[in-house]
């Protein structure tokens, strides 16, 4: 009888814990690398943006793994004291804190929260990984007709690169 | 941009191109009625959200960037005006420029106005914490304004205004989105700006020899 009760009270308690996180999910916009996607997110009340690990692979390619978390040939350990700041699990689901990662990484985050849309940029340090190697950094953009060119495709030629403006 | 078809036509034989990007929000909705008002062959790209500005830390237009044969930076971003349409504003020569690029074209890495690694270096500095945070705000605000959430963008530009003080960028192109509004919703405009200068430049000096 007690055993069963307690087995009870533990299932209600998952259940209800259950049901909070799904409550606070929200349907967020994540725009990583330029690029837009939906996801289920739970916020927290300093604004960070926990994810699943599907939708942190899904948004951004990274994948955590025993080493840190990965990216083609990119590996960002995480710190081990503080590993339940940045992954939790709930029910069968692991959870991901995208807002701690880029604070580890340094990469800047502005969000807007009445259209639920997080913008995680570009990081200051890889921004500045040419000024080593003094490669010019690859873009690829589209001209007036759609059709799309990248500086590295004039390689073998002198290229004047020059920005201008309508406004 | 008939000034530098010009020079284009006069260079691109000697292994040399133009790339030209147009920083624009609006994307070819704005900018496509300066490239089609004439015949251009060279590269005329549009960036929608000023991905070359954010790449190559600009705070200004026009802009230019020499990139050699192996794809390697020679001249770091430095104000790049092809005539002297507006030479009574800012006082740069366009021929001293244009003639520097001639020479560039002609000679190469070989070319007195080619940078040694270790000047580029020294001229090329970091790119700020703040410009990069910078570079975020601007782009959410820009991705709000692509979504036709042009009030709500605004926040978002004036933060990376703030953020980057120096960026004319990301100014004018804020000011231009909100058109007739602009004054009213940034509480300043282009003249005031200008005056906040003081004794500094509108563009950076530009150091054309080696030093």
């Amino acid at each position: 009888m007690w055993k069963q009760s307690s087995a009870i009270s533990v299932l209600l308690f998952f259940l209800i814990a259950g049901i909070t996180a799904f409550a606070e999910t929200k349907s967020l916009t994540v725009i990583y690398d330029e690029k837009p996607t939906a996801v289920k997110a739970m916020l927290t009340e300093t604004k960070d943006v926990w994810i699943t690990m599907k939708d942190l692979t899904r948004a951004t390619r990274f994948v955590v793994k025993p080493q840190g978390v990965c990216r083609d040939e990119l590996c960002f350990p995480l710190p081990k004291a503080q590993k339940s700041n940045f992954i939790k699990k709930q029910g069968s689901v692991q959870w991901f804190n995208l807002s701690e990662f880029a604070r580890l990484v340094q990469q800047p985050v502005a969000f807007n929260e009445q259209h639920t849309t997080w913008y995680f940029g570009a990081r200051a340090q890889a921004q500045n990984a040419h000024l080593e190697s003094l490669e010019a950094p690859n873009f690829t953009l589209p001209d007036v007709q759609g059709k799309k060119h990248s500086l590295s495709d004039f390689r073998g030629k002198k290229v004047l690169l020059v920005t201008w403006a309508s406004w | 941009m008939p000034g530098w078809q010009t020079l284009y036509t006069e260079l691109k034989g000697k292994n040399f191109a133009i790339i030209s990007v147009a920083q624009d929000t609006g994307g070819a909705k704005d900018a496509a009625p300066w490239i089609t008002k004439t015949k251009l062959d060279y590269t005329v790209l549009i960036d929608e959200t000023h991905q070359v500005t954010r790449l190559y830390d600009m705070v200004n237009v026009p802009t230019a960037i020499w990139i050699n044969e192996k794809g390697r930076i020679v001249r770091p971003n430095e104000v790049a005006y092809v005539d002297n349409r507006y030479k009574a504003l800012h006082g740069l020569e366009a021929s001293e420029y244009l003639n520097a690029i001639r020479d560039w074209a002609t000679n190469g890495d070989k070319s007195q106005y080619v940078l040694s690694e270790d000047e580029l270096r020294e001229r090329l500095t970091p790119q700020k914490e703040e410009h990069a945070q910078a570079a975020a705000e601007f782009a959410l605000g820009e991705y709000l304004s692509h979504k036709g959430l042009e009030k709500d963008a605004i926040p978002h530009y004036k933060e990376a205004q703030r953020l980057n003080p120096d960026s004319w960028n990301y100014k004018r192109q804020a000011w231009a989105l909100s058109g007739t509004e602009a004054e009213k919703e940034y509480n300043t405009n282009f003249g005031k700006e200008v005056q906040k200068l003081g004794k500094k430049p509108y563009y950076a000096p530009r150091r054309l020899k080696k030093e």
